[in-house]
């Protein structure tokens, strides 16, 4: 049953946001409509006018709350301050490489188990990915099917999916150890255990992150020309040389870009370390999952802010010095 | 400038009365009321919620509620957030713990004035005020049993143990209850005489011999007499005991309801078997849920709040909730209602909060869970020592306690 009453109530809820944009639009599409084309006559007018409220947009939802942030992070605000928080420097960026950014852990064992299960899941995300698409881009039977079940991980949200498999670690019912009963070995804390939860964390995450890479190498591979293998082969090149000399060069411009995402995306995992991880352990948090916590659990507003600014710059450079090495970027500038 | 005075003007008058209490006058106006609340649906108290307010509106057409259902923690960040913007809600209805994060940050007002409080079981105090309106106690352990497998509950640890290995065989355990949280582990500490903070309510004391005494008991249970299943947490606990496979629990008065529809005549509900080495009973923590008031509220809204605070913790509707949610009420009148002495069940809860030590509702308290939990679940893992754990405790809640700054 549609229920009208509650569909105009929720519709008056957001309707007077709606119009406020709306009016704020239009007032400034007349502003700059008589500024740039009745006024300064410029050239291209249509252009600014069509990306201004975008831009404004942008402004408002991206760059304020950045701006905002880089002041906070400068000041003492947490709890006992929460409303008469005053300026305090730099300190905030010294506390975050100097003291526990939690309980004891400090920043660069953080950083550097972020790197490992950024490593570990990124080169598993990459071949797994690649195994795949190399064995469905071939002629078989049934190939749309195949694909379907390895694209259904990707589909399923990903807390739903963390959920799911939090449940299958669990020590007593969880399938894993009711698996690993059965043959005779003993069942592992995934749970409470530091190592074991980080490698069920990473499990998790591999088998969630798999099928991207799949759907985009295969549409990777099958626009490789297959000329260049009947060329090879008459030259006589065995499959593993046709790999290494045709395929992954060829693959290239693609592999670029979705490793540099996959490892911004894995870098910033927020739902599997932080749902899998379900007693809190200090030793299966990442970077992001440690800022959360010191930030919403801890009230540590101040510091939370610089921490996130330090997090920001590391992907930053990442991203500029993996850009430029590879120059992935080039089309773009040209 | 004169609808300010005006404002002002009025909300001095508001403030006046209501410092009058039961005399505040139910106002007249047009009225929308903001509640925010944690209880759920599945557990029938959101529902309970709404029929509370809806009673009050029928009673008083001019003010109606907006009710929003949100998480416990979800509730917690969302409320600083909204009070950071100014964009606070009218009303709370929220657990204890939420007034240590509240009131340090200064977004909820004390509730003395507007209140007799000596009508209630106690209720949150720090620094000489009251910060909430009990609208239900409890929120404690207990220990339940299944009469199918066990006929009477065990009165003190060691007869605990015996029971338990006499019970436990194959995948049928003795007891079970939630070993990884701090919260399961509390009631022992209190058993072993031991608190987690001092005197002065803020300074952590858990690297005592009490702690150690505690965490030796936890891993005995499981490792030295082996009556507690390899790795238990909440739904494993809840699952086994449930499916008959263990004797014997320790949970909280909100799953009572839930456990008696299942195994009806042969559900029983005791105090934490008495800890036998100190002769002390095991001391749950105690709390419940509150109405709470943001900082800003005032005017006619203050005064629309209190009645509704009046109306939902008034005798008829905490017995209503008392029959409905099996919830001991926040009301004293009520607590001593014949309605829990005839009834075995809540009289072996209102036995076992007789045990009970209010759970601190500091900021602090937040370091002293977070600094439990992984010690207390390597110890359960076989990885550490007590002693070692009791001492990783300590400093990791100094640690915290002292960033928190």
């Amino acid at each position: 049953m549609f229920n009208f009453d509650a569909f105009l109530k929720s519709l008056s809820e957001i309707g007077s946001t709606i119009l406020v944009v709306v009016l704020i639009v239009v007032v400034l599409e007349a502003l700059l409509y008589l500024i740039l084309v009745k006024w300064l006559k410029v050239k291209n007018a249509l252009v600014y006018m069509l990306v201004s409220p975008a831009i404004l947009g942008l402004l408002l939802l991206q760059i304020y709350p950045l701006l905002w942030e880089g002041y906070i992070s400068m000041t003492n605000m947490s709890l006992s301050h929460f409303f008469n928080y005053s300026f305090i420097g730099l300190r905030n960026y010294v506390r975050v490489f100097t003291e526990p950014v939690l309980k004891q852990v400090t920043f660069l064992p953080l950083l550097w188990r972020t790197i490992l299960w950024t490593l570990i899941n990124v080169f598993f995300h990459v071949t797994g990915g690649m195994i795949l698409a190399l064995l469905l881009n071939r002629d078989m039977k049934m190939r749309g099917v195949y694909r379907m079940f390895i694209i259904i991980p990707w589909a399923l949200p990903q807390v739903v999916a963390a959920m799911a498999w939090r449940g299958e670690f669990n020590y007593e019912y969880g399938w894993i150890n009711v698996m690993l009963k059965q043959i005779g070995l003993t069942p592992v804390q995934w749970m409470t255990s530091p190592t074991p939860n980080f490698a069920a964390m990473c499990l998790v995450n591999i088998w969630l992150g798999i099928p991207f890479m799949t759907v985009i190498f295969l549409g990777g591979l099958q626009s490789i020309s297959g000329e260049f293998y009947e060329a090879a082969e008459m030259d006589g090149a065995s499959n593993w040389q046709k790999f290494w000399k045709i395929t992954l060069p060829m693959m290239k411009p693609i592999m670029t870009p979705s490793i540099i995402l996959g490892t911004v995306w894995t870098f910033n995992n927020f739902n599997i370390p932080f749902f899998i991880n379900q007693y809190e352990l200090e030793s299966s948090d990442i970077l992001v999952t440690a800022l959360f916590r010191a930030a919403f659990e801890y009230n540590r507003y101040g510091f939370s802010a610089a921490f996130a600014y330090v997090i920001f710059f590391i992907l930053l450079i990442y991203s500029a010095i993996y850009a430029k090495t590879t120059g992935a970027l080039k089309g773009v500038k040209d | 400038m004169k609808k300010l005075r005006i404002v002002l003007i009025f909300s001095i008058l508001a403030l006046a009365f209501a410092a009058c209490s039961q005399g505040a006058e139910v106002p007249t106006d047009e009225l929308t009321i903001q509640l925010w609340t944690q209880e759920g649906e599945s557990d029938n108290a959101l529902q309970y919620v709404t029929s509370l307010t809806d009673a009050f509106t029928t009673m008083y057409p001019n003010i109606t509620f907006e009710v929003v259902q949100k998480d416990t923690e979800t509730l917690r960040e969302d409320f600083q957030t909204a009070s950071l913007a100014g964009a606070a809600p009218d009303l709370l209805w929220t657990v204890s713990d939420h007034a240590g994060p509240f009131t340090t940050a200064g977004i909820i007002q004390p509730v003395d004035d507007y209140f007799d409080m000596d009508i209630y079981v106690p209720s949150v105090v720090m620094n000489g005020q009251t910060w909430g309106v009990p609208i239900s106690s409890g929120n404690h352990l207990m220990l339940y049993y299944n009469k199918a497998l066990i006929a009477e509950p065990p009165a003190d640890t060691d007869e605990l143990i015996a029971k338990a290995q006499e019970l436990t065989s194959g995948d049928q355990y003795g007891i079970v209850y939630n070993m990884t949280e701090p919260f399961w582990l509390a009631p022992w500490l209190g058993g072993f005489d031991g608190s987690v903070f001092a005197e002065d309510g803020v300074t952590p004391t858990l690297n005592t011999q009490a702690m150690i005494d505690t965490l030796q008991f936890m891993y005995d249970l499981k490792f030295t007499y082996g009556v507690i299943p390899e790795s238990v947490d909440y739904d494993t606990a809840d699952t086994l005991f449930k499916e008959g496979k263990a004797a014997m629990l320790i949970n909280g008065d909100w799953s009572l309801g839930g456990y008696q529809e299942l195994l009806g005549e042969d559900f029983g509900v005791a105090p934490i078997p008495m800890v036998t080495s100190t002769g002390k009973y095991p001391a749950p923590y105690t709390s419940g849920k509150y109405f709470m008031f943001p900082k800003d509220l005032s005017g006619a809204k203050l005064d629309a709040v209190v009645k509704f605070v009046e109306f939902a913790t008034n005798e008829e509707n905490q017995l209503n909730q008392l029959n409905t949610l099996k919830r001991l009420p926040g009301l004293k009148a009520v607590l001593d209602n014949e309605a829990i002495a005839s009834d075995p069940i809540l009289a072996g809860s209102a036995k076992q909060m007789s045990y009970g030590v209010p759970m601190p509702s500091v900021v602090e308290m937040r370091c002293i869970w977070d600094a439990i939990k992984p010690e207390q679940n390597l110890v359960l893992a076989g990885n550490e020592t007590p002693v070692d754990a009791a001492a990783a405790m300590q400093s990791a809640a100094e640690a915290c306690i002292l960033q928190l700054e």
